[in-house]
């Protein structure tokens, strides 16, 4: 069942990721997944997981890499801060998503016993540490992949660096809707729709939590591969 | 004089192949693999460029190959997986008996809307108790009224769940014949797809007949003709089967000389080292080989000639040599030939059908001496 649901989503991810990265091959090593595109001007790539310098041609189409040496002994990110701020957001934006699920329950639903008005507090408040929190792992981020990845632009690297500024702008979005008092009653906490504007706000406000919610998710499974490999 | 050359034609023709190689069979191979799912796109692409059903008459909407020209197309392909090859290539050995030995209409009915949209068919003759020796099949064609009720078990039909009509070898009484099932005829069981060691592309499955209610005119000859067709068959397709065997022994050479030439060891590249260099080497001679085997065999069938012995020569010594070439490959790429990373692991579960499918190879050799016995002198 969790293989099927796998393969139908590795299914309908795959057009997207190879627009994203092009033709692809995978670290002989750690096995990572990396593009023709990262090879640079000499026919080499450094596998950022595990340090293998590869050189790579492709006979007939099919990818043969080569390691041809390993990089050791490489610059470590100076205070770990990008894996641990890195939680932040990953961790913190889907428990806002749950409050913010809660909080449509319990407007289609109306059980007036649920305190709504304290989920609604505390949703927006977990919801705008996980976005304020992002440019901050943001720029973490950047400073390991300077000093550990020497500035290589890789496509998965870039894959992140844009993920990360939809999340911001998308998380961004969502604060401003949610903040606003335009979705949820600031009196009650349940969903206002008074008028046709603040149903629309309410559901570009759900739209954009479910579209980041993939965003992160993306991030978390892309950041996963970086450290650890496929 | 021997012409050893390519026409601009068959040049233009090899390119084509190869182009789509790298482009669409290469880079998804080892997904397939990985997967098993059958690669309909990379199908649907085939058929856009014309890389299906290459035999089908120009008549009936077909290209018309040659059976030298399909071997150009089947080893390109067949160079970038030759699982995804066989996908694309199963349609030409079920049609090669309704193209030998179907009437006209059987022809329009069968052939012709193949060649119009995408559609499998299937060659249905192995059985499980019957597969080198074809004689023995025990599937039934009882004569009822002016249909034939068809009852059986079919095994290792490659393109089985996706085709859209088999040809059937059935006993009728005693004389074996040969049948165009469609698929969608009421008694047809198609079983699950069999986990292969290699080609895992490959669309390989049960087929069962149950009371399969067959009309007359879906007979191909006449009572009896089905084993000489079943048989005729394999001297129009083993060339093409040699021409597989060879893709893959091309693909060999190219990762194992490929690696070679930028693997350093001892302070050298690796293909510095006598060990593996004749390796390669031996490869290269052996490719050479094996196509001119196939080579001959399709050109000797394509000018009206008898080639049974020659196409057997080509399918079990391209075979042969494919999987040297495939064990060799992973031999030189070390550790990296044994992991499923890397493409050489994958040819050698690949190479070992082409031993054993459409005849072993001990069933060539048979029929290589059956013609050796009836010479005198081999000048």
């Amino acid at each position: 069942m969790i293989k099927d649901l796998m393969d139908i989503a590795g299914r309908a991810v795959r057009p997207f990721k190879r627009r994203a990265y092009g033709r692809t091959f995978v670290c002989p090593v750690c096995h990572l997944e990396l593009a023709f595109a990262d090879v640079d001007g000499n026919g080499l790539a450094v596998c950022p997981v595990c340090g293998a310098v590869i050189s790579l041609e492709a006979p007939y189409g099919h990818a043969v890499p080569v390691v041809v040496d390993m990089e050791i002994n490489r610059a470590q990110p100076k205070l770990r801060l990008h894996p641990m701020a890195s939680h932040l957001p990953v961790g913190l934006f889907p428990v806002a998503c749950l409050g913010a699920g809660v909080l449509l329950v319990a407007s289609l639903l109306a059980p007036a016993a649920w305190p709504t008005a304290l989920i609604e507090r505390a949703t927006l408040l977990v919801l705008a540490l996980a976005v304020g929190l992002s440019p901050l792992t943001i720029a973490a981020g950047v400073s390991d992949w300077r000093r550990r990845y020497g500035g290589r632009p890789y496509r998965i690297i870039r894959l992140k660096l844009a993920f990360s500024a939809c999340f911001v702008v998308l998380g961004g979005l969502a604060v401003a809707l949610h903040a606003s008092g335009a979705v949820f009653s600031p009196a009650t906490g349940l969903i206002a729709a008074a008028s046709p504007l603040e149903l629309l706000a309410a559901v570009a406000y759900f739209a954009t939590l479910a579209v980041n919610l993939v965003v992160v998710g993306t991030l978390g499974h892309v950041g996963g591969n970086l450290v650890f490999g496929r | 004089m021997i012409d050893f050359s390519f026409s601009p034609a068959q040049q233009g023709l090899r390119e084509q192949a190869k182009a789509f190689t790298e482009e669409w069979v290469a880079p998804n191979a080892a997904r397939h693999d990985r997967t098993g799912e059958f690669p309909k796109e990379i199908c649907r692409e085939a058929f856009r460029r014309g890389f299906m059903n290459t035999s089908v008459p120009k008549e009936y909407g077909g290209r018309g190959l040659a059976v030298l020209d399909h071997c150009l197309v089947t080893e390109e392909i067949c160079t970038g997986c030759s699982g995804i090859g066989t996908a694309i290539d199963g349609n030409g050995l079920s049609q090669a008996p309704v193209i030998l030995a179907g009437t006209p209409e059987q022809k329009a009915r069968f052939l012709a809307p193949m060649t119009e949209e995408l559609m499998f068919s299937a060659y249905a003759v192995t059985e499980p108790e019957a597969g080198s020796d074809v004689a023995r099949v025990k599937t039934t064609a009882v004569k009822v009224g002016s249909d034939y009720v068809l009852n059986g078990v079919k095994w290792w039909i490659t393109n089985g769940s996706v085709a859209s009509w088999y040809f059937v070898l059935a006993r009728v009484e005693d004389r074996q014949t040969g049948f165009i099932v469609p698929a969608d005829s009421a008694g047809v069981v198609r079983g699950p797809k069999e986990i292969n060691l290699g080609q895992h592309a490959s669309n390989t499955v049960r087929v069962t007949f149950e009371d399969v209610k067959v009309p007359e005119a879906f007979r191909l000859g006449a009572e009896g003709d089905g084993f000489k067709i079943a048989m005729e068959t394999f001297n129009h397709t083993r060339p093409g089967i040699a021409a597989g065997a060879n893709g893959i022994t091309k693909a060999a050479l190219n990762i194992a000389l490929s690696y070679a030439k930028r693997r350093r060891t001892f302070d050298k590249k690796l293909i510095s080292n006598q060990g593996i260099s004749f390796k390669l080497a031996e490869m290269m001679t052996k490719l050479d080989a094996a196509r001119f085997l196939a080579y001959k065999a399709a050109w000797l069938i394509d000018n009206g000639t008898d080639n049974a012995r020659e196409a057997s020569e080509a399918k079990w010594f391209a075979s042969d040599v494919a999987m040297e070439a495939a064990i060799a490959c992973a031999q030189i790429l070390g550790g990296y030939g044994y992991t499923n990373e890397m493409p050489a692991e994958k040819l050698v579960r690949d190479a070992k059908i082409y031993q054993i499918y459409e005849g072993a190879s001990e069933i060539q050799k048979m029929i290589v001496v059956a013609k050796l016995m009836r010479t005198k002198v081999v000048e």
